[in-house]
């Protein structure tokens, strides 16, 4: 279990590590490391160049103003989680990053790394579509900026072109009256989600007026559920859960089966955990309590 | 403190000794923890020789293939690669040893020849400057292999089946072994039941884990070979090697440095140990090996994966007449010495656990498939068959309407019946097995209370609640599971001149706190403080010849070889004192760390003073007396069987623990998430030495228990037999947020024949979580039909019962 031999650079500037990252057809881009090296590790990776980006000047600003929060590249996930202006911003984000891992792997995981990984169970992606984040991100021809919606395209594949870079990332504050809350079903504390669910409720009066729901850990990436966001139109907490559960069990229709657990278990349960949210959503009325 | 020692025994123990006021009973910290906790401890991978190299071993890709050729020229080639070895530069090394009379012969060579029967079967060895180079050259071995493919077995049904692909050619099936077993009362209460039914029971495939994985170093310095090996028996792996490559055994020392952990899988005698020492004779310098995680889940013993197809005759009222059983046991390829025949026997010895339950036949199939060999782990079988036992009892109790609790009540042993003789030949020589459950019960009544409050207001949740009530045979014959080894452990015990005491032994420390255990016994025995006493375990050249720790073992066997040391010690540094002190040596007696005539007034001579007589001032001896301080203790522990007697009946054990076991579990019957909401564990292991670290030993092994009944669990592709793991994230042990808190009280029953009453309690808590938190889940879900008959009990396996049951439901 030792890795097969690469190079490593560590620059200081974004140009350097552009160039660098453009210097090879298999160079990586490494921040925390804590799925990248695993997977060199079993030699299922074996890129000829790392880049470090760990010292690349203005990549470690964690930026919270009336917009929402700025994370840049090198931002570990343990200084979002502790921020408690990113908290009261953006409330899905604390939310989410309880679940990444443990206490170790969020001190050197960074939250741009899990973005661009794009783990299909992994719950930062879904965060990142459900709240409405935008990437930005830096390669050969510039810096350009991506919806986190519509940038996940299957497992470990996203929009970013081999030699590009994701700099940073901004969650736009939560608006008034919306609750973002994550949830998941895992094996144990700490694991990739078997099922999960990130989502944003726009409440009106006690009801649902409209969400952005994300599954992860379901299918091959994470997946706006087209059905449920219709369904759950109206959602309050008295409400039965019948037709919002048919409608999430329909949208995960290809969700697949692994050791963990079958295809049908992730649809049922995504249904159950779904109504179970909302209807905790729905019975808070809009505070900022989380679903668990 | 006063220590009357009674000197009566000088050949043997006395059983009488039962002091409770000293050091025995105590809850003495642990001297162990101080390095591992400073990150001082130093394991086999902490060594570092001048010259050394690394070694990787090539594995197999392949579950069930015939190698064709192996090119080693590109990893030659490449630099810092110093050999590769394959099976023909081992030719002069034997075949491990044949011993077990009762199974069919597997001819297992340190790497494998021309077949190969499992993915992670070691077939080429490679030495290299590092192991980053040594890793780069596997790989290009592995590149340069060509295997022909064989047809897999994957699956115990395929592999039982008459036209199933055999994995040994001269072999007419797939069986190890088979034990047909008819018991004409059993066949008499199937005919006079009022009903019967028939159920299949699965424990998964698991692993011992340890937080270690396995090591090897090996040094040869002037055709004297040192081996630091990772193993649980240094003794038996010095013998292994010496007999392997040829060579006396005096010229062979192997050294246990630490050990971060066992659980049985490092009792066996694997391949890497007897290729390293090999490949350092060969080229003169010393070689390292270190496993890692990945080589640790494919090429350590696997255990427990277990079916049962049972079938049960039973009353209207709940009464069990009979159980016929036939346990098959997957023991993947058999190649490791060894092989895991020997678990599925204790499952049939034990599978009745604290219960009066004669009429069980059992019959013990052990089937080999194209998966990682199988062997020891923690319960040795014990676990696989109380799961079995107590979903049976649930199962009557839920088809006759009977009273859970109070079917087992009916059953269970009773003070008045010891020493009761099991179905097996198993003498369970005393216990608390009633009072046990009962104060289970009660413990769990409460929490069953609490957590249905805690629910009431949420429909999707139930909660239930499961029992165990299991014996553990502990100190058990190493004979049927090796063919060789038996059944004694040594001591050596020396007083130095200064007085201070050396203790030697022959059992290991796996992280235990065998040390502090041996430390008290000593202490206890001698009239000494347990700081004065230095113990040597793990090394042969410093330690007797002794067969390790596994099978709860290390307490009976320290027990009873120390205090035969120590009697004899006593009895001569009496004569030394008693001369001193110009009585008779009758008149003298052991207080407060000297020796005086009792009831009198006079000075005490001391240790120090009694052991520089012994080794310096010889001058101050009795007159013809011999030199020295140092004596040694061989213990056999009584009652203990090796071989089965004519009705094939044996009893294993020198003694058997019990305990009772009970949980509450809370079950989400939406997404089938199971939480522990309590558990209790009401354990008896005899005579306690330290309290605090037996209770450590059952939190453990619940724990262990708790990973068998909900997470760990080893899958293969039906098809391939590919492993479908290769790292932590397919293989899940629970951590410490899933590990609940636990109450864990203690009965002592002391054992009526084992020095000191000592029982073993390294495995106990391994046996009940699988029977219990089965039970308390199936009970949670009992009205929607649900009974569970597999482990792992899984979120996705909860909501599959629910699922499959409301089907029979619709359908009835």
């Amino acid at each position: 279990m030792k890795p097969a031999a690469f190079d490593y650079c560590r620059p200081a500037s974004i140009d350097e590590a552009a160039a660098a990252l453009a210097s090879s057809d298999s160079a990586k881009v490494l921040a925390g490391g804590q799925s990248l090296v695993p997977s060199m590790n079993f030699r299922i990776s074996q890129p000829s160049l790392l880049v470090d980006i760990r010292d690349v000047e203005g990549l470690d600003g964690l930026e919270v103003d009336q917009d929402g929060v700025s994370i840049g590249a090198s931002v570990t996930q343990s200084r979002v989680m502790n921020s408690d202006e990113a908290y009261s911003a953006v409330p899905g984000l604390r939310r989410a990053l309880r679940f990444v891992g443990h206490l170790q792997i969020r001190n050197r995981g960074t939250v741009c790394g899990s973005l661009a990984h794009a783990d299909p169970a992994a719950e930062l992606p879904a965060l990142a579509m459900a709240a409405g984040a935008r990437l930005t991100v830096r390669g050969p021809q510039g810096e350009r900026t991506a919806a986190a919606d519509g940038f996940y395209l299957g497992p470990y594949w996203t929009g970013l072109e081999q030699s590009e870079i994701i700099t940073g990332v901004c969650f736009p504050a939560e608006a008034p009256g919306t609750v973002t809350v994550v949830d998941e079903i895992a094996r144990r504390s700490g694991d990739f989600a078997v099922v999960g669910l990130a989502a944003a409720f726009d409440l009106e009066d006690g009801s649902v007026g409209g969400a952005r729901l994300v599954s992860f850990g379901v299918s091959g990436r994470p997946q706006r559920l087209a059905a449920a966001e219709e369904a759950v139109r109206g959602f309050h907490a008295g409400a039965a859960g019948d037709g919002l559960y048919g409608a999430a069990y329909e949208d995960a229709a290809d969700a697949v089966g692994d050791i963990h657990a079958s295809g049908e278990y992730r649809r049922e349960a995504l249904g159950s955990l779904l109504v179970r949210t909302a209807r905790a959503v729905s019975a808070s009325n809009g505070g900022k309590a989380g679903a668990r | 403190m006063t220590v009357q020692m009674k000197v009566e025994s000088p050949t043997g123990i006395n059983p009488m000794i039962r002091h409770r006021s000293g050091h025995i009973g105590s809850s003495l910290p642990r001297r162990e923890d101080r390095s591992p906790l400073l990150g001082r401890r130093r394991y086999v991978a902490d060594l570092k020789l001048p010259g050394m190299l690394e070694v990787a071993f090539v594995r197999s890709p392949e579950a069930h293939a015939l190698i064709r050729s192996i090119d080693t020229g590109p990893a030659l080639a490449l630099p810092g690669v110093h050999a590769v070895y394959t099976a023909a530069d081992l030719a002069e090394v034997g075949s491990f040893p044949h011993t077990i009379q009762y199974i069919r012969p597997v001819d297992q060579r340190p790497l494998a020849e021309d077949r190969v029967r499992y993915v992670g079967s070691p077939y080429a060895a490679v030495v290299a400057a590092d192991r980053y180079t040594a890793e780069d050259a596997a790989a290009l071995v592995s590149a340069s292999t060509e295997f022909e493919t064989l047809p897999a077995v994957a699956v115990l049904d395929q592999a039982l089946a008459e036209d199933a692909p055999r994995l040994y050619d001269s072999w007419p099936d797939n069986r190890l072994v088979d034990f047909p077993a008819e018991k004409p009362e059993v066949t008499k209460a199937f005919e006079e039941a009022d009903h019967t039914f028939t159920e299949t029971y699965v424990s998964q495939r698991q692993t011992g884990l340890p937080l270690e994985c396995r090591g090897v170093v090996a040094e040869d310095v002037d055709g004297q070979l040192t081996v630091w090996s990772s193993t649980q028996s240094p003794h038996i792996v010095r013998t292994t090697i010496a007999m392997m490559l040829g060579i006396p055994e005096p010229q062979v020392r192997v050294i246990l440095p630490a050990m971060g952990g066992g659980f049985g899988a490092k009792t066996h005698q694997y391949p890497e140990d007897i290729v390293l020492a090999w490949i350092a004779r060969k080229l003169g310098r010393p070689v390292r090996w270190i496993e890692d995680r990945f080589e640790n889940l494919v090429s350590t013993v696997h255990a427990r994966d277990q079916r049962h197809d049972v079938e049960v005759a039973y009353d209207d009222d709940g009464t069990i007449r009979a159980v016929r059983c036939a346990a098959y046991c997957d023991v993947g390829s058999g190649e490791i010495f060894m092989p895991g025949t020997a678990t599925v026997f204790v499952t049939a010895g034990c599978i009745t656990g604290g219960y009066d339950f004669p009429n069980m036949e059992v019959r013990p199939v052990c089937v080999v498939t194209n998966k990682t060999p199988s062997g020891a782990y923690r319960g040795f079988g014990t676990p696989e068959g109380m799961f079995v036992m107590e979903r049976i009892i649930d199962r009557v109790a839920r088809l006759t309407g009977a009273d859970r609790v109070e079917l087992r009540r009916r059953m269970i042993l009773q003070e008045d019946q010891m020493p009761y003789i099991m179905h097996s030949g198993g003498k369970v020589d005393s216990g608390s097995h009633a009072k046990g459950f009962e104060r289970a019960a009660a413990l769990i009544e409460q929490s069953l209370a609490r957590a249905k409050a805690r629910y009431a207001d949420d429909p999707d949740v139930r909660v239930g609640v499961g029992y165990n009530n299991y014996v553990e045979p502990t100190t058990p014959t190493y004979h049927l599971t090796t063919g060789h080894w038996a059944g004694y452990d040594s001591a050596t015990i020396r007083v130095d001149p200064d007085g201070a005491v050396r203790v030697a032994l022959g059992n290991t420390d796996l992280g235990q706190g065998a040390e502090t255990t041996a430390a008290q016994l000593a202490a206890e025995a001698l009239g000494v403080d347990p700081d004065d006493v230095t113990v040597v375990m793990g090394d042969t050249d410093r330690a007797p010849y002794g067969l390790g720790a596994w099978g709860s073992r290390g307490a009976v066997v320290m027990t009873g070889s120390v205090l035969m040391a120590a009697d004899r010690v006593l009895v001569k540094a009496r004569e030394i004192a008693a001369h001193m002190l110009e009585a008779s040596s009758d008149d003298v007696v052991l207080a407060d760390g000297g020796f005086h005539v009792a009831g009198s007034g006079t000075p005490k001579v001391s240790w120090a003073k009694v052991a520089t007589a012994a080794w310096a001032r010889t001058v101050d001896l009795p007159e013809g007396m011999e030199p020295g301080l140092e004596m040694s203790g061989y213990f056999e522990p009584p009652d203990l069987e090796h071989l089965p007697g004519a009705d094939g009946k044996v009893n294993a054990a020198a003694t058997w623990s019990n305990g009772a076991h009970a949980g509450v579990v809370s079950v989400r019957i939406s997404t089938g998430e199971i939480r522990i909401e309590d558990y209790a564990v009401v354990h008896d292991c005899g005579t306690m030495i330290n309290p605090m670290l037996i209770d450590g030993q059952v939190h453990g092994a619940v724990a262990q228990g708790i990973a068998g009944a909900m997470y760990e669990h080893f899958q293969y592709d039906p098809e391939t037999a590919q492993p479908r793991f290769a790292s932590f994230m397919e293989y899940l042990y629970p951590t410490c947020s899933e590990v609940p808190e636990m109450t864990v009280e203690h009965f002592e029953t002391p054992a009526p024949e084992q020095p000191l009453g000592v029982k073993g309690c390294g495995e106990g808590g391994t046996i009940g979580p699988p029977a219990v938190i089965t039970g308390a889940v199936s009970d949670a879900l009992a009205d929607l039909g649900v009974d569970i008959t597999a482990t792992p009990v899984t979120p996705a396996a909860v909501r599959r019962a629910i699922r499959e049951a409301a089907a029979r439901g619709a359908a009835s």
